[in-house]
């Protein structure tokens, strides 16, 4: 049957679109809050990540064919739906505005130190709206074509890395940091939550799902949590916690030192295009279900035409936001990863026990 | 970048004001978007040192 997306499509941008932030702030958060044993945290967010997808996988089986407005007005009523979405539409705005600073002090970060942000800005929203105009299908193709090179990329990097791996850099660990970890994975649990998107575009799906189809966000979610574990373990097995830490981009770093048998280096710019790619990856998505949020709020039958003026609003919005990394690092650390812990986990949980509830009517309709 | 903003939302007034004017809403709302987006590039343009939210927000919670 020809979809317009699939829930395959969805696993493979939700890896995608997680990738960047795993390499960015994720290694720096965990090293700063759980120290040399942070390593273990990616293990420990599998506790919070595995119930949401189940309560995504059914939230999908219950009301097959809706979209997470639809569920929700099934569930909530249409009045606190409306309220719930709009507050998703500001989370999303301040999601992508984050996600814009972020792509941008990386490209200051690694290639390109004396070029102004706007510059990267201008042409992220040149291509964004390009890709936009191409239709949701093409974004979700250049994710599904791209992530399968990217994971052979990290086989590789993680191959020649291994003899790298200083074990004085990630042993001894003992109980006594149980507690800062299981803390800390709420760094890695704020990235995993993304598996929301599969709701968001519920309705795209069709009438009947197969559980095959849903077995791929199971699929999505363990290879999140190795593609998690094993960056950390890198980043911290070879520059050290403390570097990792003060870092704002370790990976970046520790990458630099690793070379394929001596005969080719270099791999940081393949991390940077990476972390580019899925930035980009994200942002389409993102700015997609933000139209989304504002078709459904003021019920618009067609949004193309305000494009223009929401790319404008992102675009010095980001300047409002935050400028420098310092700035950055603070908002990511306090607000967006607590913003996303509620907007990723705890609505979907409160729809869920409504779902439960609510189950033998649910029953006789389907 | 203003400019270039500002041209492009006339474009887009021109290229689809028949989507736009078919409904109330939408004309609101395009002009509610362009008028905020508009308000925070002259803002930016008058003064692109103000401090941002979370310098505030990091005073705030200190």
């Amino acid at each position: 049957m020809n979809r317009e997306v699939t829930l395959r499509q969805i696993t493979f941008m939700y890896l995608f679109i997680s990738i960047s932030s795993i390499l960015r702030q994720m290694p720096q958060m965990l090293a700063s809050e759980a120290g040399r044993s942070g390593y273990l945290s990616p293990v420990w967010s599998v506790l919070a990540t595995v119930p949401l997808t189940a309560i995504v996988i059914l939230l999908i089986k219950s009301y097959p064919g809706l979209n997470f407005y639809e569920i929700m007005e099934q569930l909530i009523g249409k009045v606190l739906a409306k309220i719930v979405i709009l507050l998703y539409l500001l989370w999303i705005f301040l999601a992508i505005t984050a996600k814009v600073t972020a792509y941008s002090l990386t490209m200051q970060f690694t290639l390109m130190p004396r070029t102004k942000s706007d510059f990267f800005m201008a042409i992220m929203i040149v291509l964004v709206f390009y890709a936009l105009i191409r239709g949701i299908k093409t974004i979700f193709r250049f994710s599904e074509l791209t992530l399968g090179t990217v994971l052979v990329f990290f086989a590789v990097l993680f191959l020649c890395a291994m003899t790298r791996i200083r074990r004085d850099y990630l042993l001894p660990i003992s109980t006594i940091h149980l507690k800062s970890t299981i803390m800390a994975s709420k760094y890695v649990i704020a990235i995993g939550g993304n598996i929301i998107i599969a709701l968001f575009f519920a309705d795209k799906f069709g009438i009947t799902v197969t559980k095959q189809q849903l077995r791929k966000l199971w699929f999505g979610l363990g290879t999140f949590t190795v593609l998690a574990f094993v960056i950390t373990i890198f980043s911290f097995g070879i520059s050290g916690t403390s570097l990792t830490a003060n870092l704002p981009f370790p990976f970046y770093i520790t990458v630099k030192s690793i070379s394929f048998f001596n005969i080719f280096e270099r791999f940081e710019v393949f991390v940077t295009l990476i972390c580019i790619l899925s930035d980009f990856a994200t942002i389409c998505i993102f700015a997609i279900l933000l139209m989304r949020c504002v078709t459904w709020v003021f019920n618009l039958t067609e949004c193309n035409f305000l494009y223009t003026p929401l790319a404008m609003i992102v675009f010095y919005s980001t300047y409002y936001l935050s400028s420098t990394q310092f700035e950055f690092n603070y908002l990511y650390q306090y607000i967006i990863v607590n913003l996303n812990l509620i907007f990723q986990y705890i609505v979907p949980l409160i729809l869920a026990f409504f779902c439960f509830i609510k189950r033998k009517k649910i029953k006789q309709q389907y | 970048m203003i400019y270039i903003f500002s041209f492009t939302i006339i474009y887009t007034f021109i290229r689809q004001r028949e989507k736009i004017l078919s409904k109330k809403r939408n004309f609101a709302l395009y002009i509610l978007f362009s008028v905020g987006g508009l308000a925070l590039g002259i803002v930016y343009l008058l003064n692109p040192y103000l401090p941002s939210l979370t310098t505030a927000l990091e005073k705030y919670m200190k």
